[in-house]
């Protein structure tokens, strides 16, 4: 009986030792940084602009993203210039562009053009003399419809054959687009 | 063989001291007798019991058995032609086996060694181990990968290192770990989160095919993996070994190292000191190196023992600590990325060989400390207590922090999840009573889990109550044995906040399990095992409440709250025979029923996000049907040459749709040859050498559901392995010189089962070399 006293007690006590460690979580940090937004604004000849936004204010899930329908004078030249934005938090939007432009040897924003539409043509470099396409210019053709596929490509290898079918996508949108 | 001498011994203290309270006379005494030397059994030996004036003569097979005695204290003596006797006393109870295990050098009697133990009962389900050499065999590699030589096991893979044992097509939350007597529990959910266990702890790994959720607790639908250590030292003095691993593919290495004692004197103190390193670098597919792809891990283990006539006592703490690259080429951000990389066909970056550790990746602690004490309670059972506390901490760095620098420090990881699990066992084990033997318990399991950084699963709080009985009825010689036990758990589940979501429920489960099982013995080297059982597995966190993006497998996956626990019917029949001569074969059929199965369903409409698009999964349940057989044959047609067969095969289906079920083990088949070069020579140095080949092939798996994947499953593959090992053995200590050579022909192959197979082909051929001192 000696026995059992001790190894009941042996037994409790190591649960009252190690037990001590339910503990609230107040370090949470699930903020990682997101892109909610991607701004186009194109700028014509007499230096009028017009900006488009696909917005996905409440990120992955939920409501899928919004997209504006891009409208643009036919055989035009336009400079278009791109901007990444997080703006979940209502009261501070977030200017990631500024990010891709400091690393801008890692990133590459890629365009698809479909339709009507005319692939524009990155005007900027990188630190290596590499394209960035955070500002391009363009031309448009004759009236009709299409649509622009716009992609922020991360460590993207620029010397490949087909560098927008390289590196990781940290952002890929779908304009519909209407040439007037 | 003569026998020159006498042979007697005494039987060690498991059975003394115990007082009789009742007679009873349905006692069985039982066993063998058996050359210490060579293990060949001792036929025509005398076995007497001078109090009741029976005797008995061992039969060929060296054995023999008294019934129907009464129970009490008897005198056994056991001699041989030409010899003097001697004799020892013992208590009889219940059912007893007692194997002689005899020495017989001419002029040493000192060394005579009497082994009593309780009868091992063989298991009425399928069940097979790894152990002594062939277990030395496979060190080095990750738990996934030993076993993987087992009929029926496969494994889960990300990448070249993180591997996952797949039982029968189970794996992950419905496969248990059962590591030292402790139900595992890490974050066992996730595909790419390998077991937290240390391979080279194990004196023996076992894997339990089917449910068997009586004895373990719930959750254990597919099977158990029972990692076991060896025993504590029983003799006075110390011991230990060191064991070496080196690998070509990765350039990698392995030292482990342990130290046994046992202090000896009044209170004998047993003890047991283990460490264990491996570090590796990036590894090799055929054409191209894998870039991070690394390996780091350290752990220790630590035991102390106390064993008494009546009561013992044994402590242990364990910490395991790993670091895991994950490859490169496998980072992506949605599914064009992801259609990109299968079309390129392999990784956009050849790679070089380094031992940098970068990221993608996890580091995973796990720490377990565990008190076990046994007291006998008289003549009548045995008790056992439990308590076990397990820590894991989860970490995951992504491959980059997007737009801002990669951190040169590995501070900040995106995921971090933290689980605590305290574990009570109490179980008390009867001995033999009318023939029947069992236990009776409960089980305790708390747990909490917070999940610190990247909200993908919730925070959370579970309780799980457990009660079982289970007996097993065996009539010594009667053929026939009989197994059957009852279980009841109950699981609450407090859930908290995922990331900033409030999700705040309470989720309530119980069910039932249940085994039925019976053995017949055709003969002596035939038996016939059918066993039935039932198991329930409440749904997951992450199946209940995840709700975002995986990366690296690039979809979208939505859980849902509602979903109900998982029922299993499992039956298997088994076949076993073994001559002990030359030829043993095992065949095992089994069709497994899981009612509300959880899979993810593939949905029609991509997640649209700003990442572009990704397809979407979404946790289901449907009623599953797995049906299979594996087969094991090993056949000796001359002393020196073993030709070996093996075969798994599955068939998963949807019994909704009758559609297949995804991500099941393709059909495999595995043959091989060894020969052994002799273990008598005159050189007595060099024994136990031997060289084998083995060919594995693994069929493409056609049995996929169409269109859900990214890409078809890889098409089917051969692999041949080569091994061979000596051991040399001078004055007391012994080593073991291993060398191994897997893939030979460095083949270029996909498996279906590897998470990052769209990427790149797996590991090339890999030399390795172990070496095991045993001092």
């Amino acid at each position: 009986m000696k026995n059992l006293k001790f190894l009941t007690t042996l037994l409790i006590l190591s649960t009252f030792l190690f037990t001590a460690c339910d503990k609230d979580d107040d370090g949470m940090d699930n903020d990682q940084e997101l892109i909610t937004t991607v701004q186009l604004t194109f700028t014509d000849g007499a230096g009028a602009t017009l900006v488009f936004n696909v917005k996905d204010l409440d990120g992955d899930g939920g409501n899928p993203p919004v997209a504006d329908e891009i409208k643009l004078k036919a055989s035009t030249a336009y400079t278009l210039s791109v901007k990444f934005l997080d703006e979940s938090d209502a009261s501070h939007t977030h200017d990631i562009t500024e990010e891709v432009q400091e690393e801008s040897g890692e990133h590459l924003v890629c365009f698809t053009a479909n339709g009507a539409m005319t692939a524009p043509a990155a005007t900027d470099t990188d630190g290596n003399g590499k394209p960035l396409g955070l500002t391009n210019t363009l031309t448009t053709g004759n009236a009709g419809s299409g649509s622009l596929i716009v992609s922020l490509k991360h460590e993207p290898d620029k010397s490949a054959a087909a560098p927008c079918s390289t590196g990781e996508t940290d952002a890929e949108v779908t304009f519909p687009v209407v040439i007037e | 063989m003569k026998y020159q001498i006498l042979f007697i011994a005494w039987i060690t203290g498991l059975f003394s001291g115990i007082e009789i309270y009742a007679q009873n006379c349905h006692a069985t005494l039982y066993g063998t007798v058996t050359d210490a030397e060579t293990k060949d059994p001792v036929p025509y030996a005398e076995v007497f019991l001078p109090q009741t004036g029976q005797g008995k003569i061992t039969d060929e097979k060296g054995r023999f058995v008294f019934t129907e005695l009464c129970e009490g204290k008897y005198t056994v003596t056991c001699q041989h032609i030409g010899c003097s006797h001697q004799s020892k006393n013992i208590n009889l109870v219940g059912e007893m086996s007692l194997n002689f295990q005899l020495t017989h050098e001419t002029f040493d009697l000192g060394e005579v060694v009497i082994m009593e133990k309780a009868i091992a009962p063989k298991a009425a389900q399928a069940e097979r181990s790894l152990e002594n050499a062939a277990l030395d065999a496979a060190k080095g590699q990750t738990l996934g990968d030993m076993l993987k030589k087992l009929p029926g096991v496969t494994t889960l893979n990300t990448g070249g290192t993180i591997s996952k044992p797949v039982i029968r097509g189970m794996h992950s939350n419905r496969v248990l770990m059962l590591n030292n007597g402790v139900r595992q529990e890490g974050q066992q959910w996730g595909a790419d989160h390998a077991p937290e266990i240390d391979p080279y702890i194990a004196g023996k790994v076992s894997v339990v095919y089917g449910a068997n959720s009586v004895r373990y607790g719930a959750d254990a639908i597919g099977g158990v993996v029972v990692v076991e250590p060896d025993p504590l030292r029983t003799k006075k003095g110390t011991g230990g070994e060191v064991q070496l691993a080196g690998f070509s593919n990765g350039r990698s290495g392995a030292f482990s190292g342990l130290l046994n004692f046992n202090t000896g004197g009044k209170i004998p103190l047993a003890g047991r000191v283990q460490g264990t390193l491996r570090r590796g670098g990036n590894l090799r597919a055929p054409d191209y190196y894998l870039e991070n792809t690394g390996v780091s891990e350290a752990n220790y283990a630590a035991t102390l023992g106390l064993q008494r006539e009546r009561w013992q006592s044994e402590v242990f703490f364990s910490q395991f600590f790993t670091r895991n690259s994950i490859f490169k080429g496998s980072h992506i951000g949605n599914l064009t990325d992801l259609q990109n990389a299968i079309d390129r066909g392999r990784p956009l970056d050849d790679g070089s060989f380094s031992y940098e550790l970068g990221r993608p990746q996890q580091r995973v602690a796990h720490y377990l400390l565990k008190v076990k004490n046994q007291l006998k309670t008289g003549s009548a059972g045995k008790l056992t207590l439990q308590y076990a506390r397990q820590f894991n901490r989860r970490e995951e760095f992504d491959a980059h922090k997007r737009f801002n620098e990669v951190p040169s420090n590995f501070d900040n990881p995106e995921m971090m999840f933290e689980i605590t699990t305290h574990t009570i066992d109490a179980a008390w084990e009867h001995k033999s009573w009318r023939h029947f033997t069992g236990s009776i318990g409960a089980q305790l399991v708390g747990q909490v889990n917070t999940t610190d950084r990247g909200g993908l699963i919730p925070d959370f709080n579970s309780r799980t109550a457990g009660i079982f009985w289970i007996e097993r009825w065996r009539k010594y010689p009667l053929p026939l044995e009989f197994e059957a036990g009852v279980r009841y758990d109950a699981r609450w589940l407090d859930v908290g906040n995922r990331g900033r979501d409030v999700i705040d429920m309470q989720l309530n489960f119980n069910n039932f399990s249940g085994t039925l099982g019976a053995i017949y013995k055709v003969n002596d080297e035939f038996d016939i095992r059918l066993h039935a059982g039932s198991a329930w597995r409440a749904p997951g966190v992450n199946e209940l409440f995840s709700d975002g993006v995986h990366h690296g497998s690039a979809s979208y996956e939505k859980g849902r709250s509602d979903l109900k626990a998982e029922q299993a019917v499992t039956t298997s029949l088994t076949f076993d025979f073994d001559n002990e001569r030359n030829f043993s074969a095992s065949l095992s059929l089994y069709r497994n029923f899981i009612r509300d199965f959880i899979y993810l369903q593939p949905q029609q409409q991509p997640v649209l996000t700003i990442r572009g698009a990704f397809p979407s999964f979404a946790y289901e349940q449907t009623d599953a049907r797995l049906t299979g057989l594996d087969w094991n044959a090993n056949w000796k047609p001359i002393p020196q040459l073993t030709l070996t067969s093996s075969a798994s095969l599955l068939r998963a289906r949807n019994q909704a749709d009758g559609e297949w079920i995804n991500l099941m083990p393709a059909d495999r088949f595995r043959q091989g040859v060894r020969w052994e070069f002799g273990k008598d020579r005159k050189r007595k140095q060099w024994q136990e050498s031997y060289a084998g080949v083995s060919a594995v092939h693994v069929f493409e798996q056609t049995r996929a559901p169409e269109n859900q994947d990214f890409a078809p499953p890889p098409p089917a593959f051969t692999l041949f392995d080569f091994e061979a090992g000596t051991s040399l053995q001078f004055g007391n200590n012994k080593a073991n010189i291993g060398l191994a050579v897997q893939n030979i022909f460095n083949t270029a192959y996909r498996d279906y089962l590897n998470r990052l197979r769209y990427y790149s082909d797996e590991m090339g051929r890999n030399v390795s070399v172990r070496l095991k001192m045993t001092f």
